[in-house]
């Protein structure tokens, strides 16, 4: 069966504005991502992990390869994702003239759903996310942690095939980090959503994927491990990480606590 | 019901103190002041140069009510019709940049020209009085709303508009749900500015050729030599733009009270 989520040769370069030059931000990136999976991409800061999210949300089209979910191209085919994909973002982005109600419902206005539904569902995402009493505050009103959680709510409240979290923790103190790292992987399984987490903490990859998948600079796939596989997030895998980020490039032994196989890209070559 | 939760940032409260309004105590003081030294200085020259309070008092109250509202009308009516076509034109511009780029060199250049070259223009090219002075105030404020608005368009984050667009909105929805919302702090601003333009303008316009407004009430005190109506015309429409500037600022406070 076909994977959910298809990335086959993809490659990104930009055309800088001042001096015309080239700066490749995807080379050769090859990914499958099955339905249902939670995926964490864990790399180094500019490696190219939010040009791969943009890309995947169908905001950014590549420069040659191609991405596919569910078959379809989500740049090319952009109105067949609507209400199939949301995402939460490094920073909340919720839209400061609305209350924390309205930024949930936002993604439900878009899809047309009537005012008395939408607003069920939106009230009824604030409670999950634990802010129904903050319903009608605005977000210059609520705390980091708690607009963080509006953006959750906002992006569960569509109900979508696919979660993408870019860097969505990565700002918030380590115990409001963790609390709505929590929410994310609950919601997320509760829900049994293909969800893809892009970070560039090795801790946060290890605790939030299924599968972790660590990304090279510029962004192409270096090893790709599973959780469950390698006994968790054992300080030893997480030196291995650090290591194949540190140098870049594939590593040549296999990750601790997996003798048989690193699904890195060089021994799917060879294979 | 509506708690308070986070304490507000230093940036948040820089904003307010920046956006506080002159308390009414030194307002109060400064007219006062202003006043008593007109009214000293009426003492001591004739009536015909600086007439006293009580004389400016009795011509304001002669004033012809009808030519305020004629004035107020024109404004607002060319005021709207400016408005419209800025917004639209911003819209356009927006979506098609190539276009902003061969014709925004020429809004610049009408944006140059004096007032008082388009009340000239006006006059040779429009038969009636309401088409001139309309062509004036259009030409002149509808540049700064297009301009305004454009920048305020062109101003939206990226962040906002990555996100908005994941939720694969149409032109419309992308539009009405954020560049519109997002822009309204700088429409509302670009009002306050055009306001007081169009006040100042619209009497000039009425001074060339009008029969009726304030500017016409300006040119008949001028040929009766009547200082005290000169200043009385002067105080309301200081007054009518007073509150007009108070008005939008209502507006302002209920559409952006998230600011506060």
């Amino acid at each position: 069966m076909d994977a959910y989520i298809q990335v086959r040769s993809l490659r990104k370069i930009y055309r800088q504005k001042g001096s015309g030059a080239s700066v490749v931000a995807i080379e050769r990136l090859d990914l499958e991502v099955a339905q249902g999976e939670v995926v964490a991409i864990v790399g180094q800061t500019g490696c190219g992990k939010s040009t791969f999210l943009n890309i995947l949300i169908g905001l950014e089209r590549p420069t040659a390869g191609e991405l596919r979910i569910d078959g379809r191209l989500p740049y090319e085919d952009f109105f067949a994702f609507r209400g199939r994909i949301a995402a939460v973002f490094q920073q909340d982005r919720l839209l400061p003239w609305r209350t924390a109600l309205e930024n949930v419902a936002l993604g439900l206005e878009i899809l047309g759903i009537p005012l008395v539904r939408r607003r069920a569902l939106a009230e009824e995402w604030l409670e999950r996310v634990g802010l129904g009493p903050f319903r009608d505050a605005f977000p210059n009103e609520l705390s980091g942690g708690m607009r963080q959680r509006v953006a959750l709510a906002r992006a569960f409240a569509v109900d979508p095939d696919l979660l993408v979290a870019d860097e969505a923790f990565g700002h918030l103190d380590e115990v409001t980090a963790h609390q709505i790292r929590r929410e994310f992987l609950r919601l997320v399984r509760e829900q049994g959503k293909t969800a893809v987490f892009v970070t560039h903490q090795i801790e946060e990859a290890l605790h939030v994927g299924e599968r972790v998948v660590v990304f090279g600079k510029p962004a192409t796939v270096l090893a790709d491990l599973r959780t469950s596989e390698v006994g968790g997030a054992g300080a030893s895998v997480r030196e291995w990480i650090q290591r194949v980020l540190t140098e870049n490039r594939r590593p040549a032994d296999g990750v601790p606590g997996r003798e048989a196989e690193v699904r890195s890209g060089r021994e799917e070559e060879r294979g | 019901m509506r708690q308070p939760m986070a304490v507000a940032g230093t940036e948040a409260v820089e904003a307010l103190e920046v956006h506080r309004p002159l308390p009414a105590r030194e307002w109060v003081v400064s007219l006062l002041v202003f006043a008593l030294a007109w009214e000293l200085a009426s003492l001591f020259f004739p009536p015909y140069a600086v007439p006293g309070w009580a004389r400016i008092g009795s011509r304001l109250l002669a004033l012809r009510a009808d030519f305020v509202a004629v004035t107020v009308v024109r404004v607002f009516g060319a005021l709207g019709l400016s408005f419209l076509l800025g917004v639209g034109g911003a819209v356009i511009f927006y979506r098609w940049q190539v276009l902003e780029r061969y014709v925004m060199p020429l809004v610049k250049l009408l944006m140059a020209v004096p007032v008082v070259c388009w009340i000239l223009f006006a006059v040779l090219w429009f038969r009636g009085t309401e088409a001139r002075i309309a062509f004036v105030l259009v030409v002149v404020c509808a540049p700064i709303f297009l301009i305004d608005v454009l920048d305020g368009m062109r101003g939206v984050g990226r962040e906002w508009r990555e996100m908005l667009l994941s939720f694969r909105p149409t032109s419309f929805q992308f539009f009405t749900k954020l560049i519109l919302p997002a822009t309204l702090p700088v429409i509302l601003t670009s009002w306050k500015i055009n306001l007081s333009l169009a006040i100042r303008v619209v009497t000039m316009a009425e001074l060339v050729g009008a029969t009726s407004g304030i500017g016409y009430g300006l040119v008949v005190a001028q040929e009766l030599f009547s200082v005290a109506d000169v200043f009385a015309w002067t105080v309301v429409l200081v007054l009518i733009l007073l509150a007009l500037q108070a008005g939008v600022t209502g507006i302002e406070r209920r559409v952006l009270r998230w600011r506060d």
